[in-house]
């Protein structure tokens, strides 16, 4: 067919298609549409926000440099908060990323059965994902609200607990715990969304040489479910993993930091000082400072993912 | 009761002489004021008044108030007022949770609302984004008396008003009369000893008298800082620096509060400001601080317990009686074209008429911040919400006795005093009192001792 | 010609024993699916019920609180009488769907490149897209705001649709650089060897075969876009021009008292229908888009 296409196009159009055909022209060429996006509304917030963590900025007032004083205020500040919320925000991470992992794998590999109803049930599966996120968090707290907690009323009325049942927002491993069920509860979805797409994308005839050398469908899963899903798997868990880290608005609506701070995050505590307290160079500071870590993690994830295979 | 009464009545006799001598001063300072008053505002030819412009329009932003008829009366009365003067009038009401990102994001784009709502001492936050309106509160003071002097605190930065005083959100105890005479409590305590002994009586009902120690944005404040001061206790002292929670009496308020927690009053470091409400609405508690919501719904909705309900004022310490209530201003923001129109619109808002307008129709959930607005009808009409007038007198700012100011709102929105209370009081009441004292220090102490 | 990998899964080999056609079918499949559906739906359950409660049943817990004793549809209609809940859908939808399709036309082209071709830079300009999702937006909306003065957008829906893009387009370039490179480069390769252009074999090859890796982008941006809430409060004012998470918050959370019959109602009409659609929507591409296009 390229005979042809090339017979009916002009010369000059000819040599332009030539020019795009050698992959450094047309790579950069197609990414004009999105760093032109990015540069317009991110650039400048981006390095605004980066500047500001190094300045002594109040709301409504530019600062000055200051260097790393905001950081070195933090990571000085004795009364622990600070480090409390970073603690907190990697276990709220890690903690939910390993079930929404396992979860969205097995959720994927459920939907990728053919059974009844299948339409309703991946519609269902789907809706902890789609519902308006202020919405459910509000309704999670109030699942957990001690005086109505419907969760307890379930738990007392078959007797897995005495009543009044655990306080769920009002202790703080309870308190840790309900924000990671609300979490993955909520996240679990994504994962199996992109999970089932990216077992589509492998091919079947992979399976079909498998089971004719009788392999097990464990070890079809292994040797090529897993190996073939690995850039998708990697690049969901680098997308989700970041997400969670600045997650903000389910933790703040069902905790808030509270009991006494024992279950803040890095996100909550820069929000607090940033916005109601008027410091932005601090919260900026807050939220900035695993920066570095992250950038190197995703530096790493992005050549794992260009390594040839 | 009578007691209570005696000292509000008082209390009302001297703020009639400060507004007769306030209104005597101003119009010996300006006497133009007191004739342009006279006779109408848009006659007299005085450059003190603003003027609206006819084609102008303003939008102010603010809180949606828990009363929806008021809000929809506020609205009614921009609108009429816009109509009236040529004005296009656009209010937004968002949450209270919402506000203040609204609100930073405005100051920090220089762009935004002509009005916006402060809570608590954000004047102090955005001062340079608040135009001056000292004139305007003086035209106020004229007419009005003399503000409240919370409201004035918060809304003055360096003499300077940033902020035209609005309203106050006054906050009382609601209780259960049916479960109080059951413990055999006749009236509600009347000190913070008598609550103490008053829980555990309720203990035996069932129904205990329950109120938040997270971090609620209004009722962990009103209820700890009050507790706190009762008792001598204080966050910084007056010059707004040095950090003084250190002491004996905060040793005393704490102490206080676990023997309450340990005979029966129960503490919810996982409530939030809708959570005594619901409790309250669902018969769970005998007994909750919070503004008047929860009568006034009772009363207008559920008509369950509105007769076994009744309002009572914050209970004294051995250092006397003390009270924190919401408080909102009116900011005329410095990018506004129409400054003018928007200081002349919240100036026809607060004339006398209009305003117990509205807070007839808020029906207790507001009261007025001038003396004008002390003997507002509408307290009157059910002395149950009585109550509600009585705490604003003694109410007081987070971080008293210092004034507010930037450092004070980071030690409020960090619930600082809050969480002090709440590490003591976890596991019962029997948290460690030293351990609590010394984190509330030192987070206290990073935020004051900031350069 | 292949056929997709869902029947291939599903179809058991030749040989088995009888009875794991049902019994261990049941174990495999529908008990952990009936499990991840109790848990997934019952908050939704909740919800549904609360939204058919009156006010004082609300509080009740003296019965049961699973079920609903005088339904009322009461808080459905206050929904759409009383609120401008239908305007809030339709803006939702509007901004979601047009916000949508600029960032997968951005991404589909910047996520081939990146994972496609080799050239100087490519590396670092990953890196860089990304890097910008590490700044929380909990700050970002300050700036942010300052470049929406400058465009006169405030109170505009062109604010939420060009600004959604900033966070859509990272996160569907990087999701489909993972479609992309789990592609074979024979494939291209091969029709490269025919004759056929780059820019030809990125269109009738590569885009075709990452498609259900496309439209899961396609499904995450429209959520993404669907659920925003910080830039849609910060930038819209007028309750006409807001969407469903804003103004169902704002309208219907007064002060400390929360009307929950109403908002459990706008959270269900806000999530149900697009749920619907998606289930399509995902069979369509679980149905075997790649049917006929990976040789078999």
């Amino acid at each position: 067919m390229g005979t042809a296409t090339r017979a009916a196009v002009p010369a000059w159009s000819r040599r332009r298609v030539r020019i795009f055909d050698r992959e450094a022209p047309l790579g950069y060429l197609l990414l004009v549409p999105t760093l032109l996006v990015l540069g317009i509304f991110l650039l400048y917030p981006f390095l605004f926000g980066i500047w500001l963590s190094i300045t002594d900025s109040e709301l409504g007032n530019l600062g000055k440099f200051i260097g790393l004083g905001n950081y070195r205020f933090e990571l000085r500040n004795t009364d622990g908060v600070f480090y409390t919320a970073l603690v907190n925000t990697f276990l709220y991470t890690g903690i939910t990323t390993v079930f929404k992992l396992g979860l969205g794998l097995i959720m994927a590999l459920l939907l990728n059965q053919a059974f009844p109803f299948r339409r309703f049930v991946r519609a269902a599966l789907l809706l902890p994902y789609i519902i308006p996120t202020v919405l459910s968090y509000e309704a999670w707290r109030w699942m957990f609200d001690p005086t109505f907690s419907v969760i307890n009323w379930l738990l007392v009325h078959i007797h897995l607990v005495p009543y009044p049942g655990p306080n769920w927002l009002g202790v703080t491993s309870n308190a840790m715990a309900a924000l990671m069920i609300v979490n993955v509860w909520r996240g679990t979805p994504f994962y199996a969304i992109a999970f089932l797409a990216g077992m589509q994308v492998i091919p079947v005839d992979l399976y079909e040489a498998a089971r004719v050398d009788g392999a097990t469908r464990w070890k079809q899963f292994t040797n090529i479910t897993l190996p073939l899903l690995r850039p998708v798997l990697l690049v969901v868990l680098l997308l989700s993993t970041i997400l969670t880290f600045a997650d903000f608005q389910g933790p703040f609506v069902l905790a808030n930091g509270a009991p006494y701070n024992s279950t803040q995050l890095l996100s909550i505590w820069a929000y607090q000082w940033g916005i109601p307290g008027g410091a932005i160079g601090i919260g900026a500071a807050i939220s900035l400072v695993l920066f570095p870590l992250l950038t190197l993690v995703v530096a790493g994830v992005l050549f794992l993912l260009r390594r040839p295979e | 009761m009578p007691k209570g009464n005696k000292r509000t009545r008082s209390d009302w006799s001297r703020r009639e002489f400060l507004k007769t001598a306030g209104v005597a001063a101003a119009t010996l300072a300006f006497p133009e004021i007191i004739i342009s008053c006279g006779g109408q505002s848009s006659t007299g030819p005085s450059t003190t008044i603003p003027k609206a412009r006819k084609g102008a329009s303003i939008r102010l932003l603010q809180w949606t108030s828990f009363v929806k008829p008021a809000d929809a009366e506020f609205k009614r009365q921009a609108a009429e007022w816009g109509a009236a003067n040529g004005v296009t009038v656009a209010i937004e009401t968002v949450t209270g949770d919402q506000l203040q990102p609204k609100t930073a994001a405005a100051v920090e784009a220089n762009s935004g609302p002509d009005i916006i709502q402060m809570q608590y001492g954000w004047p102090h936050l955005y001062t340079d984004s608040c135009l001056d309106v000292s004139n305007e509160v003086n035209i106020l003071i004229g007419k009005l008396g003399k503000p409240d002097p919370v409201n004035a605190a918060f809304c003055q930065v360096d003499g300077k008003w940033r902020a035209i005083p609005y309203t106050i959100v006054p906050n009382a105890w609601t209780y259960r009369t049916d479960y109080f005479q059951q413990a055999g409590v006749s009236s509600f305590p009347k000190t913070w000893d008598e609550l103490t002994a008053a829980a555990a009586k309720l203990k035996t009902t069932g129904k205990h008298i329950e109120q938040t120690d997270g971090h609620a944005y209004g009722d962990s404040l009103t209820m700890w800082n009050p507790v706190l001061w009762g008792f001598g206790g204080k966050e910084v002292n007056a010059d707004g620096k040095t950090v003084a929670i250190n002491s004996k009496e905060t040793r005393d308020a704490i102490r206080w509060a676990q023997g309450a927690v340990q005979a029966g009053f129960v503490v919810h470091p996982e409530w939030l400001d809708p959570d005594n409400n619901q409790a309250y609405h669902a018969d769970r508690i005998s007994g909750t601080l919070n503004g008047a919501s929860i009568y006034i719904r009772e009363k207008i909705e559920f008509h369950h317990y509105t007769d076994v309900t009744n309002n009572a004022p914050m209970p004294s310490g051995p250092k006397g009686t003390f009270a924190m209530n919401l408080i909102f201003n009116h900011a005329v923001m410095k990018w506004s074209p129409d400054a003018e129109t928007a200081k002349a619109m919240l100036l026809a808002l607060m004339e006398k008429d209009t305003y117990l307008k509205w807070t007839a129709i808020a029906a207790g959930y507001n009261a007025g911040p001038f003396d004008a607005f002390h003997n507002d009808p509408v307290f009157a009409a059910d002395p149950k919400l009585k109550a509600f007038q009585d705490v604003v007198a003694p109410g007081k700012w987070p971080g008293w006795p210092a004034l507010p100011s930037k450092k004070t709102a980071q030690a409020q929105t960090q619930y600082i005093v809050a969480d002090m209370f709440a590490k003591a009081l976890a596991n019962g009441g029997t948290g460690d009192i030293e351990a609590a004292v010394k984190g509330a220090e030192t987070s206290l102490k990073a935020i004051f001792e900031r350069p | 010609m292949a056929t997709v990998a869902r029947p291939a899964l599903g179809k058991r080999p030749a040989g088995r024993v009888i009875g794991d056609r049902f019994v261990g079918r049941a174990i495999r499949v529908y008990l952990p699916l009936l499990l991840l559906l109790v848990v997934t739906l019952f908050p939704f359950y909740w919800m549904a019920v609360t939204s058919f409660k009156s006010a004082s049943e609300l509080f009740d817990f003296s019965v049961s609180p699973l079920w609903v004793r005088q339904p009322t549809l009461e808080w459905y209609h206050h929904l759409f009488t009383e609120t401008n809940f239908p305007h809030w859908a339709f803006n939702t939808a509007v901004v979601a769907t047009v916000s949508t399709l600029i960032s997968l036309f951005c991404s589909i082209l910047a996520g081939y490149s990146l994972a496609r071709l080799r050239y100087r830079g490519a590396d670092s300009i990953g890196w860089g897209i990304f890097v910008t999702y590490l700044v929380p937006p909990t700050l970002l909306f300050l700036p942010l705001t300052i470049v929406i003065r400058e465009l006169h957008l405030f109170n505009n829906l062109w604010a939420l649709i060009l600004t959604y893009p900033t966070f859509l387009i990272p996160f569907c370039t990087w999701m489909l650089m993972g479609f992309f490179k789990g592609i074979p480069r024979e494939l291209e390769e091969a029709a490269l060897v025919d004759g056929a252009t780059r820019i030809q074999a990125m269109v009738r090859i590569a885009i075709p075969l990452a498609l259900p890796g496309i439209l899961a982008a396609a499904l995450f941006a429209f959520t993404l876009s669907w659920n925003e809430f910080l830039y849609a409060l910060i930038f819209m004012n007028d309750s006409l021009v807001k969407t469903i998470p804003v103004g169902v918050t704002q309208e219907l959370i007064h002060g400390d008292e929360f009307f929950w019959g109403e908002l459990m109602a706008a959270a269900l009409l806000g999530s149900v229908p697009v749920a619907v659609l998606y289930s399509f929507f995902v069979d369509y591409f679980v149905a075997g888009m790649t049917a006929g296009a990976v040789k078999g």
